[in-house]
């Protein structure tokens, strides 16, 4: 440990700590643009300087390891004075395109100019001028002009990724970052560089020109795009509906959490929420008969869910559950079958392709809540469960969200045990093979448009919160389990997912101690749940400038 | 060093060890290898070679191709990027193929108060190209250059791995008709 001070502020941090933590750790923000702390230490944009005392001159904060009592000071008239002249230095070629830049309400350049610069401008020749509007790759774009040079992007690239697509090219003011002539940024985790640079040199090509960055709201949430449950925030456009033709997720950030996904996402990830705006959402409850599909209310919906459930015995009934619900949906439907008797169910259902995965973040598994349907039981074999409908044991069958026509079962054994079923109900937020061989489709709000947990790979229980509000009438699979149960005069006792969540924390063992205000912003191991309570564990040491600012 | 002295570098002139054919498959022979190897060896870190690697590979193939540049990558296990970083940071990697012979006159301080101006003028005029270009015939390639230490001659330029001192157009005019 060193203890030292920061602004007249004692603060006793970790051996080996820099400055720029040190100060964070005392309050003290210092600006930067080049330090990231998830990267190696660059010493190159130098606007971390800092007065300690007894140095002759102000000393860059990123790359001082503090001392046992040293004295810092962050607010000296010359490292001011420093500070304002490196904001110039950095803003010579800068090109004035803010008006027309998507890093525009969210780029460091602002921020440190209103904030350590209000410099009057100096310069009088002509600005070097660079390449604009360049494709890296599939997902990042490139204004040189817009670019520092901190070289976040690059040491992402050697140092995250072992990819090494980028590097910084010529020199003087000549300099500018880009890819060895004929390669592209192209790897799984690529769109990391937009979120890590601070101004508005690499933006996104899926997201820059949708919206303008003030008018997103945000939800803090776990991606669901596989076993791993990245930490991320949503950013979703209300007020600006007609910037982005509708689109509601207007882009998805990595949030900070030590545990799991540090500071990053993968492109599959950060780019999966494109069924929630889809064409192909289910709106309404609808009944399909013989061709056609018509649109039922929500009462004969459910109706038909609880009609087969009052009408036949336990054992002709069978449910294939999801392990993309939630916790909540699975104890829910966990309730309802366990009140009727009901032992054909499962959740799990081969994929036809193996899911790609790699030693950092990205799981074979692309659901976010295997563990969770397995603890709540749905961790069976969907195949046991249509081996009962093919050999017309079944008359009532419940899926939710899968394609089983899409996935490694074979269409044929599927379709088969569909026609010997009376009743096949889905339940998805969007419409598949499955749904439309469904009889009665009963719609699901997607996870961006309610709250719950999920259980990642790791026995690590995370929040997710609402970010908008559901399409047409969909709702979240545990109201639905609800309705159903409420027509059958059971109830359900809960009216949010929290109280789900209380009564799941009773009945399952694994999920003992847990609760919501535990599981904070960053989640809480199933195991370590009955020792000490850890909320907030994990916040973010530092990086204002990373990321969804 | 005097005037017209030997070139003490063991180095040939990158135009002269070249290869001339830029289809030429780039690879080193086993001997070139082994001295990749060695000088590897001799830095704390093996990138620290990777200078002495690429004028090593210049001399091999002339200049330093994209190509060049991925086969150097591959013997340091650099992505091509970082070798890349190298050679456009620095002026005395060639990234197209130069003339047989290269001119480089100083425009630095000293040398331009000693006349240099008038130099470059009569190269311009003499070869009928650019500072940065080549002739037509590819026999010249025509560079300015920062100081090269030798302003108690100026002005002065290097041809080639020579220092020619106390410039004048008459000098130049013999220098140029001893290139072939």
């Amino acid at each position: 440990m060193a203890k030292l001070t920061v602004n007249g502020k004692e603060v006793e941090v970790p051996a080996g700590t820099n400055l720029i933590e040190a100060a964070r750790a005392a309050g003290v923000e210092v600006p930067h643009y080049c330090y990231h702390p998830g990267l190696s230490i660059a010493g190159q944009c130098r606007l971390c300087m800092v007065d300690i005392e007894k140095t002759p001159r102000p000393t860059i904060a990123c790359n001082t390891v503090a001392a046992d009592g040293m004295v810092v000071n962050t607010e000296t008239d010359r490292v001011r004075e420093t500070r304002k002249s490196i904001m110039e230095f950095h803003l010579i070629n800068h090109p004035l395109d803010c008006p027309v830049c998507d890093q525009a309400g969210e780029c460091w350049l602002q921020i440190y100019y209103m904030k350590h610069g209000l410099y009057d401008p100096r310069m009088k020749d002509e600005k070097v001028h660079k390449p604009k509007a360049v494709p890296l790759g599939p997902h990042v774009i490139l204004d040189a002009e817009r670019c520092i040079l901190c070289s976040r992007c690059v040491r992402f690239c050697d140092e995250i990724t072992a990819t090494g697509e980028l590097g910084i090219f010529e020199r003087g003011d000549h300099s500018e970052i880009g890819l060895f002539p004929g390669r592209e940024l192209d790897n799984k985790y690529s769109a990391n560089v937009v979120d890590i640079c601070p101004v508005g040199a690499l933006t996104d090509r899926d997201f820059r020109f949708q919206v303008r960055v003030w008018y997103l709201d945000t939800a803090k949430s776990i991606c669901p795009g596989c076993a791993r449950g990245c930490n991320i925030e949503v950013h979703v456009n209300r007020r600006r509906p007609h910037h982005a033709e509708g689109r509601r997720v207007a882009r998805l950030k990595p949030r900070f959490n030590a545990e799991v996904n540090k500071w990053w996402i993968c492109d599959a990830g950060r780019y999966g929420f494109g069924f929630v705006d889809a064409p192909d959402r289910l709106l309404t409850p609808a009944q399909r008969e013989g061709g056609s599909s018509t649109d039922v209310t929500w009462e004969l919906g459910i109706a038909a869910v609880a009609g087969a459930l009052r009408r036949l015995p336990p054992e002709q009934l069978g449910v294939i559950a999801s392990p993309k619900m939630a916790n909540e949906d699975l104890f829910a439907l966990r309730r309802l079958l366990d009140l009727h008797g009901i032992s054909q169910a499962a959740g799990r259902v081969p994929t036809r392709v193996p899911g790609d995965e790699d030693d950092f973040l990205i799981r074979a598994d692309k659901n976010p809540n295997s563990l969770g349907a397995e603890l709540m039981g749905f961790g069976g074999d969907a195949r046991t469960v249509l081996e009962a409908a093919r050999a017309r044991r079944l008359k009532f069958l419940w899926v939710f969200g899968h394609d089983l026509l899409a996935s490694a079962l074979s269409e044929r054994d599927v379709l088969e045990a569909f026609r010997a079923v009376e009743t096949v109900v889905f339940t998805g937020s969007n419409a598949n093979w499955t749904s439309a061989h469904a009889h009665w489709v009963l719609p699901a709000a997607a996870w961006a448009e309610r709250e719950g947990t999920y259980t990642n790979f790791e026995g690590r229980v995370q929040r997710f919160r609402t970010a908008i509000e559901p399409l047409g009438q969909a709702l979240a699979e545990w109201e639905i389990v609800g309705r159903v149960m409420a027509s059958l005069g059971q109830t359900l006792s809960a009216t949010r997912a929290e109280h789900l969540f209380r009564q799941l924390v009773e009945a399952v063992p694994a999920f003992a101690g847990l609760s919501y205000p535990l599981l904070g912003d960053t989640g809480s191991p199933l195991a370590a749940a009955g020792a000490a309570g850890r909320p907030g564990a994990g916040a973010p040491p530092s990086e204002a400038t990373s990321s969804s600012c | 060093m005097t005037d017209g002295a030997p070139s003490t570098s063991n180095r040939t002139p990158a135009v002269q060890a070249g290869l001339s054919d830029p289809a030429t498959i780039v690879s080193f022979s086993e001997a070139q290898l082994g001295e990749v190897r060695r000088l590897q060896s001799v830095y704390p870190d093996a990138r620290g070679a990777l200078l002495p690697v690429l004028h090593m590979a210049q001399e091999t193939f002339g200049y330093i191709s994209l190509e060049v540049e991925e086969y150097v990558a591959a013997l340091f296990d650099l992505s091509p990027a970082h070798v890349h970083e190298v050679v456009t940071f620095y002026t005395l990697y060639f990234r197209e193929r130069p003339g047989r012979h290269i001119v480089a006159v100083c425009h630095n301080l000293s040398c331009h108060l000693a006349g240099a101006p008038g130099i470059i003028a009569h190269l311009k005029q003499k070869l009928g190209v650019d500072p940065g270009e080549t002739t037509a015939d590819r026999r010249v390639t025509f560079l300015t250059v920062e100081c090269l230490c030798a302003c108690e001659a100026a002005p002065m330029a290097q041809v080639d791995d020579r220092y020619e001192l106390n410039l004048t157009p008459e000098k130049i005019d013999r220098l140029l008709e001893g290139l072939p």
